[in-house]
């Protein structure tokens, strides 16, 4: 579903990004593990058009994402819910639900949309009448979560986001996260928490200093030693 | 002892001057809010607003009720198209906010010189949008000072509603709070720009062919009611609109007040003594920091 074929990514006149191949197939969550600063934000952001790009290709579902500026790309089925989450602290619940739904297709939608993710996170629907701002980590995870669900994408790629959370309150993001995946969304899950991505990942890949190191099925990663020294500390 | 009449009197002109005041400064803080920079020539959109309602009138002889709302919209396109051309290219440059403020006073300046050429400098009539007064309780309210106060009052509500209510209101917030964030929901900042400049500068030009009647036009007419915004929004809080709104009114009553007990001579020294009271308190101003 996401082809990302020999890409390299520059900050200015400093190469980020070096020669990355990574796949994403359809109906899976598949995992980008690694250190922070080893390039795991820099490559959505070069891939949802928020960096340029000086070579290689991105297809998604076949359709060059290169030829498409970073705010049409998320009407082409491709949403991102970013590190920090994000969630625009002026606005409500409500209000960062409803433009979460602002291509054109999912506006008429909105309000069956948001029905639907306030089941998935009754917190939200407690909150709705809040500004984002006032919200905790864990609600704020929700919401940008629901948020980046309501444009319908067929892939959703979710940046870090257990960062500065409890371990239950990860273990209910995750929870969600399947669920979402349940539902027909393939995921692309990028992660410093490596043993909870993986457990709950297909494949994954591994990303150290900008190149892409190591990818496998996630429960061969697991048992990898390398993985284990460097990300479990076992 | 003043008499309650005339007291009342400029309470309510006031009132209609601080309605004016609203209205400018929300264009203006409207821009700072979304674009974070200044625009220095919105004084200049006012003063074309003054010149097209009196070119409707007296070259095309519109009604002034027809007049208006064309105005308003062939200043949004040309504020648009200002934007596009002028203020767009500078965005995403390091020193773009020196930038943009640059381009906005040769804008300004261009503006009032080609009035000044091609208009001249001689101040113009136009006619009230409704004339003659009415009175009661012993107090006397010109019909044009009433249309002045509810037409303030009726846009900067719509506006309002605009702002929570509709896709572009949410759209144009959502830019203010956080772009990154914005263009991941699918929304151009761009576009966004474009129709902020058009509506700020629609808002300018609407308070321009509200005070027409009253204080004539000229290519002058802009620079006092753009200095009198800056005090509002910076009273106010630089970017909330809540704070231009009452920072108007403030402006507004007290300029009248002042006039009224002091003499018309003491009505700026009021407005920038009051300014500073404010500043020292809250240096942010009244509501500034918060996000709409």
């Amino acid at each position: 579903m996401l082809k990302i074929n020999n890409l390299q990514v520059y900050y200015g006149d400093a190469h980020a990004l070096w020669d990355i191949n990574l796949q994403v197939r359809r109906g899976e969550i598949c995992t980008l593990v690694g250190a922070n600063g080893g390039g795991k934000t820099t490559l959505l952001k070069a891939v949802c058009g928020l960096l340029p790009i000086r070579e290689g290709s991105v297809l998604f579902d076949d359709s060059d994402l290169l030829a498409f500026k970073a705010e049409e790309r998320v009407s082409l089925g491709l949403s991102m819910c970013p590190e920090g989450r994000k969630i625009f602290p002026g606005m409500t619940v409500e209000e960062n639900l409803a433009i979460g739904a602002y291509t054109k297709r999912a506006w008429k939608k909105r309000q069956s949309m948001m029905k639907q993710f306030y089941d998935l996170f009754p917190r939200l629907k407690e909150r709705r009448k809040q500004p984002g701002g006032t919200l905790s980590g864990g609600e704020r995870q929700m919401l940008a979560i629901a948020r980046a669900l309501m444009s319908e994408p067929k892939m959703l790629i979710l940046d870090e986001p257990s960062l500065g959370l409890a371990p239950n309150t990860v273990e209910s993001v995750m929870e969600a996260v399947q669920k979402i995946n349940g539902n027909g969304v393939t995921i692309l899950l990028v992660e410093q928490n490596v043993n909870v991505s993986l457990q709950i990942s297909q494949r994954g890949y591994v990303i150290e200093s900008g190149r892409i190191v190591m990818s496998d099925r996630s429960e061969m990663l697991l048992s990898n030693p390398h993985i284990k020294q460097a990300y479990l500390g076992l | 002892m003043t008499s309650f009449p005339i007291l009342f009197e400029q309470i309510v002109n006031g009132l209609v001057l601080g309605s004016m005041y609203a209205l400018v400064a929300s264009g203006l803080t409207l821009i700072w809010g979304t674009m974070k920079m200044l625009n220095f020539a919105h004084g200049e959109l006012y003063m074309l607003g003054g010149f097209g309602l009196f070119f409707g009138v007296s070259y095309f002889h519109l009604a002034p009720w027809m007049a208006v709302p064309i105005v308003l919209l062939v200043i949004f396109i040309l504020a648009a198209l200002l934007e596009k051309g002028l203020i767009s290219p500078m965005l995403g440059r390091p020193d773009w906010d020196v930038g943009a403020i640059v381009v906005t006073l040769g804008i300004g300046i261009f503006v009032q010189n080609f009035a000044f050429k091609f208009w001249g400098g001689d101040f113009q009539e136009v006619p009230y949008m409704i004339s003659g007064t009415t009175s009661f309780l012993n107090i006397t309210l010109a019909w044009h000072r009433i249309y002045i106060l509810s037409l303030a009052v009726i846009v900067l509500v719509a506006f309002w509603q605009l702002m929570k209510r509709t896709r572009f209101g949410l759209a144009l917030r959502a830019t203010a709070q956080d772009i990154e964030a914005a263009t991941l929901m699918g929304i151009s900042y761009r576009r966004v720009y474009m129709a902020t400049f058009g509506i700020s500068a629609s808002l300018a030009a609407l308070a321009g062919t509200a005070l027409a009647p009253i204080f004539s036009v000229n290519p002058w007419m802009g620079s006092g009611p753009l200095i009198k915004a800056f005090i509002v929004v910076i009273l106010g809080g630089l970017g909330s609109f809540a704070g231009a709104i009452l920072g108007g009114f403030i402006i507004g009553i007290s300029e009248s007040l002042s006039v009224l007990f002091l003499g018309s001579g003491w009505k700026d020294l009021i407005c920038f003594a009051l300014l500073i009271a404010v500043l020292m308190i809250r240096p942010s101003g009244l509501f500034g920091g918060k996000e709409w």
